[in-house]
Parts: structure tokens; C-alpha cells; sequence
């Protein structure tokens, strides 16, 4: 064998074992977890709420399976339609000048902050006792006005700001990759810029788009520091009980609850639980629910041809 | 400028000049187009064709960097003072571009997109009947009749050509640009586009640009040719091919045509 096949070879090989490591990896994670997890889960561990290490026949992970929800939910709400409008912005309207890069320049930064950082900015924003009716007011402490600044609103508006840049960039994306022609087909028979936006290029671009939306969940559910800091480290939701009931329902918002990502913490030998199990078997839920938010994502990626 | 027959004019260039930044498109450009007839931009690439075309819709205002000066008249007002709607310019010229350029939607939607927005909320049936007035107009309503909401994307080439002229015709304009609407067409299909412009000439002004001299000398009533950014010269398609007074249009149709 010659110098260049050698050399060929060993570049195919190496590769191929990167890509192997990784898979392994990923497949040895979610492998374990099931061996780890999948026995606690039952319809009694995804039904009953979190209870005291004593009662561990009764134990559940019920709220913190909804508080992901709900976090998801308000989290999405708020983000969507702000990074949507912003994207339009950016990628229709913005002439390219300083302003608008210094615009970008933000937006990149902001994409780089750890979450930390966001959920610290947020419990003291969220903390104003301006802003009181969010959570709730902090009672019965002498010379103290402030709000506490933790529930389901306040978490949910700061992971909104947290996958904000993400979602911004990736709808700019998808509306780029619109195609001109559409862009000059419209104007050209009358259409005004609006109309055009709204009935050419986000339909075009609408798969794009829910895909960013996806990708953003995915990183609302998989996110703990501002859980940690925004939602408070409560394992049942703290509102008005029962917490399910409609009438209690602004209650729960307004007050604290955990995810699932904060019971794994808990949960584990880290946090105050030592109940390894259910830390497994929540954290195979979760993984369960990020591999099908992926499978969606696939499902709209894949169907990119268009109108067809 | 003196015509020998009687049609009359529907947009006036007056010395118009353009720029794309610091480069000039197009110097010194004066030219009628008189109503109810083809009129054909020819001429080699990059000669200012398809930029003064663009200039009579105002699609270059979409253009980062370009600037004009000198006026376009369209019925005798001026299509690029400030207070001009142009919305409402585009209405009246519409546009077919050189690659088709139908909406990834069906074709009932896509000929209805301009007739909503054009019209506000007509009629379902108000709206069927111009849609199929409009595909009959462009030869494409037999073709499609069955299949009016199927992807337009699934339509040939030319038969997408066809669609956008449709769409087009479906908000009334009085004078359609053409931009090279044949190039990325099968022989077929351009004759079928061709036939279709002679007979879009009875109702609407037609302005064309094309890189065929054969196109132009079988449909265009009248031509002008481009040369470096200025019209060389222009003159009825008859006079032009067979008698070329400038020694730039001789040699440019001699290599065409040999």
C-alpha cells in the first residue's frame, strides 16, 4: 500500500471511530437510564404527587411532570411570538447598518450567557415589588417590601428570555432561506410588504419555524439553574390546594412547584433525597420526552419539500 | 420622436440615468411604448435591459444602492415622484420574471393570492370565474382544470410560466414586463408563450426582454437595442432587422443571426 491509501484509510477509520464513541455514548446514557429507571415507572409513580422519603410506596413524580409542562408552556407562549416578530425584523425589514449589528452583537451575547446568570437576572427583576403580582409578596418580615419572585409566571417569562436569542436566530434562519423570487413575485403583482410576509414568506418558511419552537422547549425542559432560582425548591405546587382545580389554577402560577429536572436534583445523592430510583425513573421520563420532541422536530425538518 | 403609425403612448423615459452604487446601469435612456403592442429590450448581458425594465415597476427600489435620476411617465404622470403609491404603480404594470416563480401552494391558491389582496374578500364564484378567465387567458386552463388544487410546484416549466402570467393578468394591469420569460424554457413551450403574448397584445402593453433576436423579430412591434448601459437604436421590428442604421445593431444581428 502506497503513502495516500494508508493515509486515506486512516482518515476513514478515525472518523468512523469518533462517530462510534459518540453513539456508543448516547446509546450507553439512555440504555442505563432504562436499566436504572424503567422499573419505577408505573401508572402510580407518573399519578401521585412527590412524598416524604417514609412513604415510598405513595411516591410520585405528578408535579414535577406538569411543572415541565406548564414551564414549556408559558415559557413558549411568551418567547414565540416575541422572537417571531423580532426574526421579521431582522430578516425583512433591517437595512444593514451598525444599528442593526450592534442589534445582532446582543443577540449573539445574549445567546451566550449561562442560564445561571439568566435565572439570577430574572429572581431579581421578578423580586421588584412592582412586579409582585407575578408571585407573591414576601409577608410578615419587618422593613422588607419585596416581592419573592419565584413561581410558574417568573420562571416561565425567564426561560422565555433565555431561549429567546436561540429562537430568534433560528426563525431568522428559516425565513432567509425563503427564496427572493417569492419575495419579488408578491411585491411585483401589488401586494404590500405585509401581506407578503404574512401569506407568502411565513407559510413558505412555517416547518422552519416550528422547529426553532421545538428546539426551544427542548431546552426549556432540559433546563435546571433557573428552575433552581426561579421556581423555588419545592416539590408539591405551593398554591391554593387542589392545585389541579380551575378556580386554583392563577394560584398555582403565581406560586412554586419544582420540574423534573429539579426532582431528579433532589432526588439524588446531591440534593436532600438519596432516593436514587426515582431520580432514574424521572430522568427516563425525561429523556422519553426530549426523544420525542427530536422525532417531531425530524417529522417537520423532513418535510421540507414545500407545498408538495 | 416621430412614429409613422398612430398607437398611443403609455410610458415615457425621459434621459433617465441609474446606478447600482458607484457603477452606472444606464446613461441618457429616452424611449416611448406605445399602447396595445410588444416592445422588445435586446441587446447583449449586462447592457441595462432588465434594469431599465425594472426601473418601469420600480422593483429596483428593492435593491440596496441604486439611484436614479430623469423621470418615468406612466399615462402621463410620473411613477417616481415621492407621493407615488407603488402598490398601487405595481398594480397597473405587472411583472413576469425570468425564472417561474410560483408560490409553493396550490394553483388555486396561487391565483388567488393577488385577486384577495388586490380586491379585498370577492365572491367564491366571482373568484372561481377569474381565476378561470385568467388560466384560459394564458392557454393553461385545459391543462389544469382537473388539478386546480394540486401543488403548483408539480407544474412543468412552462406550464409554471404560464401560471405566473395567469397571475398576473388577475388584478388588470395595463402593461406587463416580461424578463427574459422564455430562457429556462423548452422550444415548445416558448412557442406556446409566444402565440400567448400575440394575443395578450389586444388587451394589455406588452414590454419584453430578450436574449433572442429570433423572439424578438417574431413577436416585438417595435424594438430597442441596448448596448453599455444606452440604447444604440430603436425602431419598428420591420426597419430594425432589415435596414439597422447604427454599424453596433449590424454587427449584433449579423452574429445572431449567422
Amino acid at each position: 500500500m502506497n503513502k495516500k491509501k494508508i493515509r486515506d484509510l486512516m482518515g476513514e477509520v478515525m472518523s468512523w471511530l469518533a462517530s462510534s464513541i459518540t453513539i456508543a455514548a448516547c446509546l450507553g446514557i439512555i440504555i442505563y437510564l432504562f436499566n436504572m429507571g424503567h422499573a419505577q415507572i408505573d401508572i402510580g409513580f407518573l399519578t401521585n404527587e412527590p412524598a416524604t422519603t417514609l412513604e415510598t410506596e405513595k411516591n410520585g413524580i405528578l408535579t414535577p411532570l406538569v411543572g415541565t409542562l406548564l414551564l414549556t408552556f408559558i415559557g413558549t407562549l411568551v418567547a414565540f411570538p416575541w422572537a417571531l416578530g423580532t426574526a421579521i425584523y431582522l430578516s425583512e425589514y433591517a437595512k444593514r447598518n451598525n444599528l442593526t449589528e450592534t442589534f445582532r452583537l446582543g443577540i449573539d451575547v445574549l445567546s451566550g450567557v449561562p442560564t445561571i446568570v439568566v435565572a439570577i437576572f430574572g429572581l431579581a427583576v421578578f423580586s421588584n415589588p412592582a412586579l409582585g403580582f407575578l408571585s407573591s409578596m414576601v409577608e410578615g418580615v419587618q422593613d422588607v417590601n419585596r416581592a419573592f419572585g419565584r413561581s410558574f409566571l417568573v420562571s416561565g417569562i425567564t426561560m422565555a428570555v433565555m431561549i429567546l436569542p436561540f429562537v430568534i436566530k433560528t426563525c431568522e434562519e428559516a425565513l432567509k432561506s425563503v427564496p427572493d423570487t417569492y419575495r419579488e413575485a408578491s411585491l411585483a403583482m401589488g401586494a404590500s410588504k405585509w401581506y407578503t410576509i404574512t401569506k407568502v414568506i411565513l407559510p413558505t418558511a412555517k416547518n422552519g419555524i416550528i422547529t426553532a419552537v421545538i428546539l426551544g422547549m427542548g431546552r426549556i425542559i432540559g433546563d435546571t439553574a433557573i428552575v433552581w432560582l426561579t421556581l423555588g425548591g419545592t416539590l408539591r405546587m405551593t398554591g391554593v390546594q387542589p392545585w389541579w382545580r380551575p378556580d386554583n389554577w392563577l394560584s398555582t402560577l403565581k406560586n412554586t412547584g419544582s420540574t423534573l429536572t429539579s426532582y431528579i436534583y433532589f432526588m439524588s445523592p446531591a440534593g436532600e433525597g438519596h432516593q436514587n430510583e426515582n431520580a432514574f425513573g424521572a430522568a427516563f421520563v425525561l429523556i422519553i420526552i426530549i426523544i420525542l420532541l427530536n422525532l417531531l422536530t425530524d417529522f417537520f425538518m423532513g418535510s421540507k419539500e414545500i407545498g408538495k | 420622436m416621430v412614429y409613422s403609425n398612430s398607437g398611443s403612448i403609455i410610458i415615457s423615459v425621459k434621459e433617465l440615468n441609474a446606478w447600482y452604487g458607484e457603477k452606472k446601469a444606464l446613461s441618457n435612456i429616452n424611449i416611448d411604448i406605445k399602447k396595445n403592442s410588444i416592445t422588445a429590450f435586446i441587446g447583449p448581458s449586462g447592457c441595462g435591459k432588465t434594469t431599465l425594465l425594472r426601473c418601469l415597476n420600480r422593483m429596483n427600489d428593492l435593491v440596496d444602492g441604486f439611484r436614479l435620476t430623469g423621470d418615468i411617465l406612466l399615462d402621463g404622470e410620473s411613477i417616481l415622484s415621492k407621493n407615488r403609491d407603488v402598490i398601487e404603480l405595481r398594480r397597473k404594470v405587472g411583472m413576469v420574471f425570468q425564472q417561474p416563480n410560483p408560490f409553493p401552494k396550490t394553483i388555486f391558491e396561487n391565483m388567488a393570492l393577488p385577486v384577495k389582496e388586490n380586491f379585498g374578500n370577492v365572491r367564491r364564484e366571482k373568484l372561481e370565474e377569474i381565476i378561470e378567465t385568467n388560466l384560459k387567458a394564458a392557454s393553461l386552463y385545459e391543462e389544469v382544470e382537473d388539478r386546480l388544487d394540486s401543488s403548483a410546484l408539480r407544474l412543468s416549466g412552462g406550464q409554471q410560466q404560464r401560471l405566473c402570467i395567469a397571475r398576473a393578468l388577475t388584478i388588470n394591469p395595463e402593461v406587463i414586463l416580461f424578463d427574459e420569460p422564455c430562457s429556462a424554457l423548452d422550444p415548445i413551450s416558448t412557442m406556446k408563450i409566444e402565440d400567448m403574448l400575440m394575443e395578450l397584445k389586444q388587451k394589455y402593453t406588452i414590454v419584453i426582454v430578450t436574449h433572442n433576436l429570433h423572439q424578438a423579430s417574431r413577436i416585438a412591434d417595435e424594438v430597442a437595442m441596448f448596448y453599455e448601459g444606452q440604447i444604440v437604436e430603436q425602431a419598428s421590428t420591420d426597419v430594425f432587422f432589415s435596414n439597422p442604421k447604427t454599424q453596433l445593431a449590424q454587427d449584433y444581428i449579423s452574429s445572431k443571426f449567422s
